[in-house]
C-alpha cells in the first residue's frame, strides 16, 4: 500500500571558486552616440537568467529604461573575461562588475545637467571630454585553506536552503512519489523572483532525478546507458508541487545584496525525499537513486 | 526618473527567441563549403594504442583529411587545471572515449563510413574501476607518482575528547552515484576563418575566454587570433566547462582553411563530457543529551576517474561542506580525489557539495530519532548564524540565514520550534 512521509534537509553552499583562486569579472558600460547603453559582459547563459540579472541590475543602477540597454555577452573579441557561468557564481561576481561599470558610467552622465535625451548626453559628455565607457571590475575574496587542517576562509558568500518533502512510498513496489515540496531558500536579494522561482523549480526536480532516479551504469569504465531511453531523467510527469519562499538575508558584499542560487537550488531536495522514505516505511536508504529494487530490497532485510 | 529592476520579474530577454523556436543553436549553423569532422574514439578503457589503419582511411572516398596527434602544432592536452587530457591521444589511452583519430570529411555519409572503417590495434592493460582497487598496494598508476589526486584535511577542536562527551553516536557509510547532466543540446562547433582571417569557433560553452585560451594554446597561435563565439546554450550544469569539440573543430578548419562542423550524437555526448563524482562517504556524528552537536569525523573518497578535470575542486568543496550548515566544534575530516579508468568526473552542479548532505541530512535524521527531537528543531539548534565559525575556523559575517529559513518552514508547518 502506499504510505505517505514528509522529510526535511538543510544545506550551505559556498559561492565562487573559492580558496583564494582568482574570481575575477569584468563588464564595459558604454553610452553610444545612437542613445543606446551597451553593457559589454562576458556572461553565458546556460538557462539560468543571467542575461536578465546583468540587464536588471544595469537598469537599475543608470536608471534608464530597459528598451535602451543592449547586452554583448557572446562574443570574446567584444568583451572582457567574466569568467566561467558557474560555481553559482555569475549574478554575484559578475552582477558585481556590471554594478561597478553603471555606477562609473552614471556617476559620468550626472556630470553633465541635461533634460533631453541620451544622444544630447552623449554630445555634451564628449564636448566636455567625459568617458562614456566605463570598465567594471570585482573580485571575490577568498582565502586558500590548509591542506592539512583545511583552515582558511575558503569561499564567500554562503547560500542556504531548507526544504520539505512530501512523499507516498508504494511498500509492494518500492515507487516513490513526490507529492509536494515547500522550499525556504536565502539567496540574499532576489534580483528576479521569477526566474530565482525557476531555478529552485530545476534544481529540486534534478534533485529528485538524483535521489530516485538516475545513475550511470559502468561495466569496465564502459557506459551502459548512454541515451535517454535508458539513462532516466525526471519529466513533467514527475514534477510535484512547488511552494518556494526566499528570505532576503541581504549580503553587503552582493550587488544589491544578492548572493548566488543555482547550485544551492538542487541540493537540499535529495536528501530530504531520503528522509520522507524513511518517514514513510521506516526504512533508510544509504545510497543515490532509491530506486524500487533497492527500497524493497531494504524492505526485505527489515523484515527479515 | 524612478526606474524600478531589482526584485521585479522582468521577463528574461533570451526567452523571446527560444519559445518561438528562433533560437540560434551551434549546429543550425550552415556555411558554404562546409566540412564535417569527427573523432574515432577508444573503445578500451587502458592501454596503448599500436596502430590504426590511418592511410587506408585517408584514401577513403569523400574523406579530405585524417589527423593525428602529431598534426597539432600546440599543446597536445587541455585541462582546465592540470592539461592532461589528450585533444587526440599520443599512444596511452585511459578511458573508454579517449579521441584517437579526427576525420574531416566532405559530408556527414562519409564521415560516418570513415569513422567506422578505423581500426585501433591496442595493447590493453589491466585497467582499475573501483576506488577501493585504485588505493591497493601495486595498483595500476594513472596520475602522477599516485592515484591520489587530491588530499584534503579539515580539523578543528579535539576529536576524541569531542565524542567521549557525546551521548548518541550515529556511524554509518553513504555511497552517491555518478550522474550525467543530461542537457538537451549535444556538443556542437563550427569552425572558420571570419573576414579579417581570425579563426572563430561557434559554440555552447560556459566559459568562452577558457575555450579561446585552449584553442590558442593547441594550435599555437595568439589568442587574439581566435574567437569564440558563445551561441544558444541548450543546458549545461558544469558539463560545458571542459574542452570537447572546440579544439578538434578548430584544428581542422587550421588544417583545411575550410568551415567546418563537428556535431555529436547523444551517444557522443554522453561518453565524452565529464561526470559527477561518485563519492564513498563514512561518517560519525557526536550528540549530547541537549541536541547540541559535538563531534563529527567524516572520510570522503571520490572516483575522479581518468583525468583530472576539476577533482581537486570537487573534493575540496565536499571536505569543507562535510559538516552541513551546523556548528560542531569538533571535526575531524579528510577527502581523496582518487584516480580511476571510469569516465572522468568533473563539474556538475553542487559539485562536491551536491554528494555530502545525503551523509549529513540524514546523520541529522538519525540522531534526531535517538534524541526524540523534531528534525527540524535538531536542525534549528545547531544552525549556523551570524558570528559562528565553520570547521574551517571561518567566522560567518553576515547574510547568515538558514535559521529564517528553518522558522519559515516551522511556520508553514503550524509547529513551535
Amino acid at each position: 500500500m502506499k504510505r505517505k512521509g514528509i522529510g526535511y534537509a538543510s544545506i550551505f553552499y559556498g559561492t565562487g571558486y573559492g580558496n583564494g583562486f582568482p574570481d575575477e569579472s569584468r563588464a564595459t558600460a558604454e553610452l553610444t552616440k545612437e542613445g543606446q547603453i551597451i553593457i559589454s559582459v562576458g556572461v553565458s547563459e546556460v538557462g539560468q537568467g543571467g542575461l536578465s540579472v546583468m540587464e536588471q541590475i544595469a537598469v537599475e543602477t543608470l536608471k534608464i529604461k530597459k528598451d535602451l540597454i543592449k547586452l554583448q555577452y557572446n562574443n570574446t573579441s567584444k568583451m572582457r573575461d567574466s569568467g566561467t557561468a558557474a560555481a553559482s557564481r555569475q549574478t554575484y561576481n559578475t552582477g558585481n562588475a556590471v554594478l561597478d561599470a553603471c555606477r562609473k558610467l552614471k556617476d559620468n552622465m550626472n556630470k553633465v545637467k541635461t533634460n533631453k535625451n541620451l544622444e544630447n548626453l552623449y554630445v555634451q559628455m564628449k564636448d566636455c571630454n567625459i568617458d562614456t565607457k566605463t570598465e567594471g571590475y570585482f573580485k571575490a575574496t577568498t582565502s586558500e585553506v590548509d591542506l592539512e587542517t583545511g583552515q582558511g576562509a575558503p569561499y564567500w558568500p554562503y547560500t542556504f536552503g531548507v526544504q520539505k518533502a512530501t512523499v507516498e512510498v508504494d511498500d509492494e513496489t518500492g515507487k516513490v512519489d513526490i507529492i509536494e515540496v515547500t522550499s525556504a531558500f536565502d539567496a540574499g536579494k532576489i534580483v528576479n523572483p521569477i526566474t530565482a522561482q525557476g531555478q529552485i523549480i530545476g534544481g529540486s526536480t534534478m534533485g529528485i532525478g538524483y535521489a530516485i532516479m538516475e545513475e550511470v551504469n559502468l561495466n569496465q569504465g564502459d557506459i551502459q546507458n548512454k541515451n535517454f531511453s535508458d539513462y532516466i531523467i525526471p519529466t513533467s510527469k514527475d514534477i510535484p508541487k512547488y511552494h518556494t519562499y526566499f528570505i532576503e538575508d541581504v549580503e553587503e558584499t552582493g550587488p544589491y545584496g544578492a548572493k548566488g542560487l543555482g547550485e544551492p537550488a538542487m541540493l537540499p531536495m535529495a536528501p530530504a525525499i531520503i528522509n520522507a522514505i524513511y518517514d514513510a516505511i521506516g526504512v533508510r536508504i544509504y545510497e543515490y537513486p532509491a530506486t524500487c529494487d533497492r527500497i524493497l530490497l531494504a524492505i526485505k532485510n527489515k523484515n527479515k | 526618473m524612478h526606474v524600478k529592476a531589482v526584485g521585479e520579474g522582468f521577463i528574461r530577454p533570451d526567452i523571446y527567441e527560444k519559445v518561438q523556436g528562433k533560437a540560434k543553436y551551434p549546429d543550425d549553423i550552415e556555411m558554404e563549403g562546409m566540412l564535417y569532422a569527427g573523432v574515432k574514439r577508444s573503445t578500451i578503457p587502458y592501454g596503448r594504442v599500436l596502430k590504426t589503419n590511418i592511410d587506408e582511411i585517408r584514401q577513403m572516398e569523400g574523406v579530405i583529411c585524417v589527423i593525428d596527434y602529431t598534426m597539432i602544432p600546440g599543446a597536445k592536452c587541455h585541462g582546465v587545471i592540470l592539461k592532461d587530457i589528450p585533444i587526440l591521444v599520443q599512444d596511452i589511452v585511459k578511458r573508454v572515449g579517449d579521441c584517437i583519430l579526427l576525420i574531416v570529411a566532405k559530408d556527414k555519409v562519409s564521415l560516418k563510413k570513415a569513422l567506422d572503417q578505423v581500426e585501433v590495434e591496442y595493447d590493453v592493460y589491466q585497467g582499475v574501476f573501483t576506488i577501493e582497487d585504485a588505493l591497493k598496494e601495486g595498483a595500476p598508476i594513472l596520475g602522477d607518482k599516485s592515484n591520489i589526486l587530491y588530499d584534503i584535511k579539515v580539523k578543528t577542536g579535539d576529536i576524541e575528547a569531542g565524542f567521549k562527551e557525546a551521548d548518541y553516536i550515529a556511524e554509518n557509510c553513504y555511497h552517491t552515484q555518478m550522474t550525467d547532466h543530461a542537457f538537451l543540446q549535444t556538443e556542437t562547433a563550427v569552425a572558420h576563418y571570419d573576414d579579417e582571417g581570425v579563426l572563430t569557433v561557434h559554440v555552447a560553452t560556459q566559459y568562452p575566454h577558457y575555450d579561446r585560451e585552449e584553442v590558442a594554446r593547441c594550435l599555437n597561435i595568439q589568442e587574439d587570433e581566435v574567437k569564440i563565439i558563445n551561441e544558444t546554450i541548450g543546458g549545461a550544469f558544469g558539463g560545458r566547462e571542459d574542452i570537447n569539440p572546440q579544439c578538434h573543430a578548430a584544428l581542422a578548419t587550421f588544417i583545411t582553411k575550410k568551415p567546418v562542423k563537428v556535431v555529436y550524437s547523444r551517444e557522443e555526448s554522453t561518453i565524452s563530457r565529464s561526470k559527477r563524482h561518485p563519492m564513498e562517504m563514512f561518517y560519525k556524528t557526536g550528540v549530547k543529551k541537549d541536541g547540541k552537536l559535538c563531534a563529527l569525523k567524516v572520510r570522503i573518497y571520490g572516483d575522479t576517474g581518468a583525468y583530472a578535470s576539476w577533482g581537486m575542486n570537487v573534493l575540496r568543496k565536499a571536505a569543507i561542506h562535510a559538516t552541513g550548515p551546523y556548528v560542531i566544534p569538533n571535526v575531524d575530516i579528510e577527502a581523496k580525489a582518487v584516480y580511476t579508468n571510469n569516465p572522468y568526473c568533473g563539474a556538475m552542479r553542487g559539485f562536491g557539495a551536491a554528494q555530502v548532505p545525503l551523509a549529513y541530512e540524514s546523520q541529522m535524521d538519525i540522531l534526531a530519532e535517538k534524541l526524540t527531537m523534531h528534525p527540524l528543531k535538531f536542525r534549528y539548534m545547531n544552525a549556523f548564524d551570524v558570528g559562528s565559525q565553520t570547521a574551517t575556523g571561518q567566522k560567518l559575517k553576515s547574510s547568515i540565514g538558514i535559521k529564517k529559513c528553518i522558522e519559515k518552514i516551522a511556520d508553514v508547518n503550524q509547529m513551535e520550534l
